[in-house]
């Protein structure tokens, strides 16, 4: 045992004074007796057996005395030395990753974690100072260089393991930022292993402390619904077996939160199961997969958060175009430069296509033969004939002062200025569209919702003006597209990984951004004020994102996120990591550590001093008067 | 006599009841016990003397009556009268407990004067012949000696007006009173026996005269049980002298078991010597005491 602050033992010359109170304290009050014939025969018996009475006489001063020994021997911070993993300046790097959560160490990998932590801050002397990082997807520094143990305690207590993967790289390069200019730098990894192989070389020296036991784990790791139009939805499911054992799961599936089925499958271990479910309802927008071990598995699952895994399912959108035309370059060329269109062309001459639906027909110069147009939205260029939505009342050739419709979406950023239109069909009968463009002679371009499926007409023939050879015409051909499909706020249906950033996109109009996480709380976001990236993905779930334009809700989309990660999912604990060129393994307890026990002295000093009072109060206590009566009355 | 605060009505009234038991109740083991030097034994007649008031009229010899027309009163050699001596104590540690909230019977010069009272009453009616002596005290405080019914009063006036004082050393009044105190006889002894030079020589002083001794040891409540905690100087009220000791419960204890002890070792010395021991506590009724403890112990009979 040694002491850190040994000048505290000065303090002990507070001995001094208590014993000179002590003597000063005798005052005796005096109390009138009828004789002392029989106190002084006592006190000659007492002092007869001197020692032992002296020493009770004066066990106040003893305890006293005694209590003051213990808070200056607290006061001088003793310590015992025991052995610890590393001294120095330690980095401590305490892994949350969602594997940290598997529960084959009870109560779980995370909670044996912050144990071994904890029993590190013990051992830390007072030279030591400790970093505390905790690896989650965004490390994070709970304690920063101290020696203050309660800091590091409360640091280490106050963690939680996160849901999602860990970046070991931005973690080790954080700790790699306390290793400038000092002499013993370590760094200390509470892992149950999982690192990337390719990690930076850092200064410092690494130990490693392991944590977990088992590898048995079966999980989720891929969950997609697919769409195709004219088809129905089909979902691809992938288990993964991490452990080595064969192991019984019972996968269920729902739709909107509805049971859809249940499934039970045995995976051997370390092997992949993948199923494709194609006989699936056609309308639904959620979709929910879980897994939970079968009754009569032999072999448990360990890790619950790889369990569950949800998508969002986006019912077939204007990914298909069919271009009836009898031979325009201007629309071929502009409807390939489009992102995430498919556009087939067809046979003007043959009709349309039958037994395949598109998401948008595009009718240049042409109308069926019928005049049934096809269902789906559609874009008519230069309409030929008379139709169900519209008729046509002949040419004109007024196109002078062309007006174009600057607040609306489709035509944003359209200038008509230079573009010149020889001549237009009138149309009448559209009461249903807007008109976007329009000249002296009547609308150049029109655009509605009529019968649940959106319409737009652009009422001239292209080759007769130069409104392709213009920059306005891909932009409004875009500003119609995004029209016929609106875009993801999420930017995109792909399910998210936990831990991932997402940028939003939101429409124009929309000034307002809520997002609600599977626990119901929210962040609200504002268009132009705030940077417009969500980090709250801490966790798998559905997520869902709301787009308010002046107060009104115009849109709300769910979004997927999950885990999915097979570096998580496979919980063996590593023996062993590879960090730049080294190779670590589990850390021995070799160097010594301090572990100060002054709480305990002081705990033992405030038992002495109610001890003290207590005796002190007993020893004051006088019976009264009408004890003494009453008991001699007794005895009479 | 009514305003008397130590012979109240309720006093007085329990020495009456005394009275009448007085011919049954009579002072002094003696008689059988002790043989006269100076006469026979038996009922044989021993000689005359005078009546004086008070005297049972039942003893009055009528047939000299007849003759002379006076009243002599004729005495038998076993009704020789016996010489009763009451020692009182009058040091200042009898002046106890002086705090005001302690009920006065306990107090025990109080006490021990109504048992002087009684005994003496007892002594009188019974025709014998009483002397009262206070030892210590302001002045020298007596009574007698003097005999018949007649005159209790007087005694009970001497009584009341003892007064305590000082420092006695009771062995040595005890000692100057067997050399000075007249004929043999029965010795009652009334003290709390907390005196300086204890009590043993005087005690031995009195039986080598030939008296026939009873010590009535009296002590209050709260010598028994001290009500006292802390550390404290005790002062003794009779020398002044002081003592330090840190009272706790086990130093209460601790007086107690002396206490026993001491009460112990009286009784021991005392049975010894035939000498009879009666240890009183003041918060018993001090006519129990003549009654039951003094009867049982054949001081009175």
């Amino acid at each position: 045992m040694a002491f850190l602050t040994p000048l505290a033992a000065l303090l002990g010359a507070l001995a001094i004074p208590i014993v000179l109170l002590y003597l000063l304290r005798l005052r005796r009050h005096e109390a009138e007796v009828s004789s002392t014939y029989l106190w002084r025969q006592i006190v000659q018996d007492r002092e007869a057996n001197a020692p032992w009475q002296r020493l009770r006489r004066s066990l106040l001063l003893f305890l006293q005395l005694l209590i003051l020994a213990l808070l200056v021997l607290a006061l001088m911070r003793p310590f015992v030395e025991t052995p610890t993993i590393t001294t120095g300046r330690i980095a401590l790097l305490l892994d949350a990753s969602a594997s940290m959560n598997a529960t084959d160490v009870t109560p779980s990998r995370f909670a044996a974690a912050r144990q071994e932590a904890l029993a590190l801050v013990d051992a830390l002397s007072a030279q030591d100072s400790m970093t505390v990082i905790r690896v989650a997807a965004v490390p994070e520094v709970l304690a920063s260089a101290t020696s203050d143990r309660n800091l590091l305690r409360e640091a280490i207590l106050s963690a939680r393991p996160s849901s999602g993967p860990a970046d070991w790289s931005a973690a080790l390069t954080l700790a790699a930022g306390g290793a400038t200019g000092v002499e013993h730098f370590s760094v200390v990894l509470i892992s149950d292993g999982g690192l990337p192989p390719d990690l930076p070389a850092i200064p410092g020296e690494f130990r490693y402390v392991p944590i977990g036991q088992s590898a048995e784990n079966v999980g989720l790791t891929a969950l997609a619904p697919r769409a195709r139009a004219g088809e129905p939805p089909q979902v691809f499911v992938e288990m993964t077996n991490f452990g080595s054992q064969t192991a019984e799961v019972i996968l269920s599936l729902e739709l909107d939160g509805v049971l859809d089925r249940a499934e039970r499958f045995r995976i051997a271990g370390g092997s992949v199961q993948e199923i494709v479910y194609t006989d699936l309802p056609g309308s639904f927008s959620t979709l929910s997969a879980a897994l939970q071990p079968a009754s009569g598995s032999p072999v448990p699952d360990y890790l619950a958060v790889d369990d569950r895994a949800w998508a969002v399912f986006t019912p077939p959108g204007a990914g298909r175009i069919l271009l009836m035309t009898p031979g325009n370059l201007y629309l071929r060329q502009a409807l390939a430069s489009l992102p995430g269109v498919a556009a087939f062309q067809g046979q003007t001459a043959a009709g349309l296509p039958t037994g395949q639906t598109f998401d948008l027909y595009i009718l240049d110069g042409w109308l069926p033969e019928d005049g049934v147009l096809p269902p789906g939205d559609l874009l008519i260029v230069n309409p030929p004939g008379d139709t169900a939505l519209f008729r046509v009342l002949g040419r004109s050739l007024e196109t002078g002062n062309p007006r174009v419709r600057r607040d609306d979406p489709r035509t944003r950023y359209v200038s008509f200025d230079n573009v010149s239109v020889l001549d237009f069909n009138v149309l009448d009968g559209v009461d249903w569209a807007e008109p976007l463009i329009t000249v002296d002679g009547g609308p150049l371009l029109l655009a509605g919702t009529v019968d649940g499926r959106q319409v737009a007409i652009l009422t001239f023939d292209l080759h007769r003006s130069d409104l392709p050879l213009q920059i306005a015409w891909p932009i409004l051909l875009a500003n119609l597209m995004q029209w016929y499909t609106p875009a993801r706020t999420a930017g995109t249906a792909e399910s998210l990984r936990v831990g991932e950033t997402l940028a939003l996109n939101p429409p124009f109009e929309a000034d307002t951004l809520r997002i609600t996480d599977p626990d119901g709380a929210t962040t609200t976001l504002r268009v132009g004020e705030d940077a417009l990236i969500y980090t709250g993905m801490t966790q798998p779930g559905l997520y869902t994102v709301e787009t308010y334009a002046r107060g009104e809700l115009i849109r709300r989309e769910p979004f997927a996120v999950n885990l999915f990660d097979r570096v998580e999912g496979l919980i063996r604990p590593a023996e062993s990591l590879r960090i730049g060129a080294s190779e670590v393994t589990e850390a021995a307890r070799e160097e010594i550590g301090q572990r100060e026990f002054w709480p305990l002295l002081a705990l033992a000093a405030l038992a002495l001093l109610t001890l003290e009072w207590w005796l002190y109060q007993r020893r004051m206590r006088l019976p009264s008067p009408a004890e003494v009566w009453a008991r001699s009355r007794a005895k009479g | 006599m009514a305003e008397s605060t130590l012979f109240d009505e309720k006093t007085l009234r329990k020495l009456e009841q005394l009275a009448l038991v007085a011919s049954q109740v009579r002072a002094g083991a003696i008689k059988g016990e002790r043989r006269s030097t100076k006469r026979g034994t038996s009922i044989e007649f021993a000689d005359y003397r005078n009546y004086t008031r008070g005297d049972d009229l039942r003893r009055v010899d009528w047939n000299i009556f007849a003759r002379l027309e006076r009243p002599f009163i004729k005495l038998l050699e076993e009704e020789e009268d016996l010489a009763v001596h009451l020692l009182l104590d009058a040091s200042a540690s009898m002046d106890w407990p002086r705090d005001p909230g302690a009920p006065s019977a306990a107090h025990k010069f109080t006490f021990a004067r109504r048992l002087l009272a009684g005994l003496g009453y007892i002594a009188l009616v019974s025709g014998d012949r009483l002397s009262v002596r206070a030892l210590g005290g302001p002045a020298p405080q007596q009574w007698g000696p003097g005999r018949g019914r007649g005159r209790i009063l007087e005694v009970l006036g001497a009584v009341e007006e003892f007064r305590t004082a000082g420092e006695t050393a009771l062995s040595a009044s005890l000692r100057a009173y067997a050399l000075r105190g007249g004929r043999p006889g029965l010795c009652i002894v009334i003290s709390d026996l907390f005196s300086p030079d204890g009590y043993a020589d005087g005690l031995t002083a009195l039986l080598g005269r030939g008296h026939e001794v009873a010590l009535i040891h009296v002590l209050s409540p709260d010598e028994v049980n001290p009500p006292l905690a802390g550390d404290l100087r005790l002062v003794d009220v009779e020398t002044a002298s002081g003592q330090d000791v840190s009272v706790d419960d086990s130093m209460r204890d601790l007086y107690r078991r002396r206490l026993v002890a001491w009460r112990e070792s009286i009784q021991v010395y005392c049975a010894a010597r035939g000498v009879h021991y009666v240890p009183v506590e003041t918060s018993v009724p001090w006519e129990e005491v003549i009654l039951y403890q003094l009867r049982r112990l054949g001081v009175v009979r």
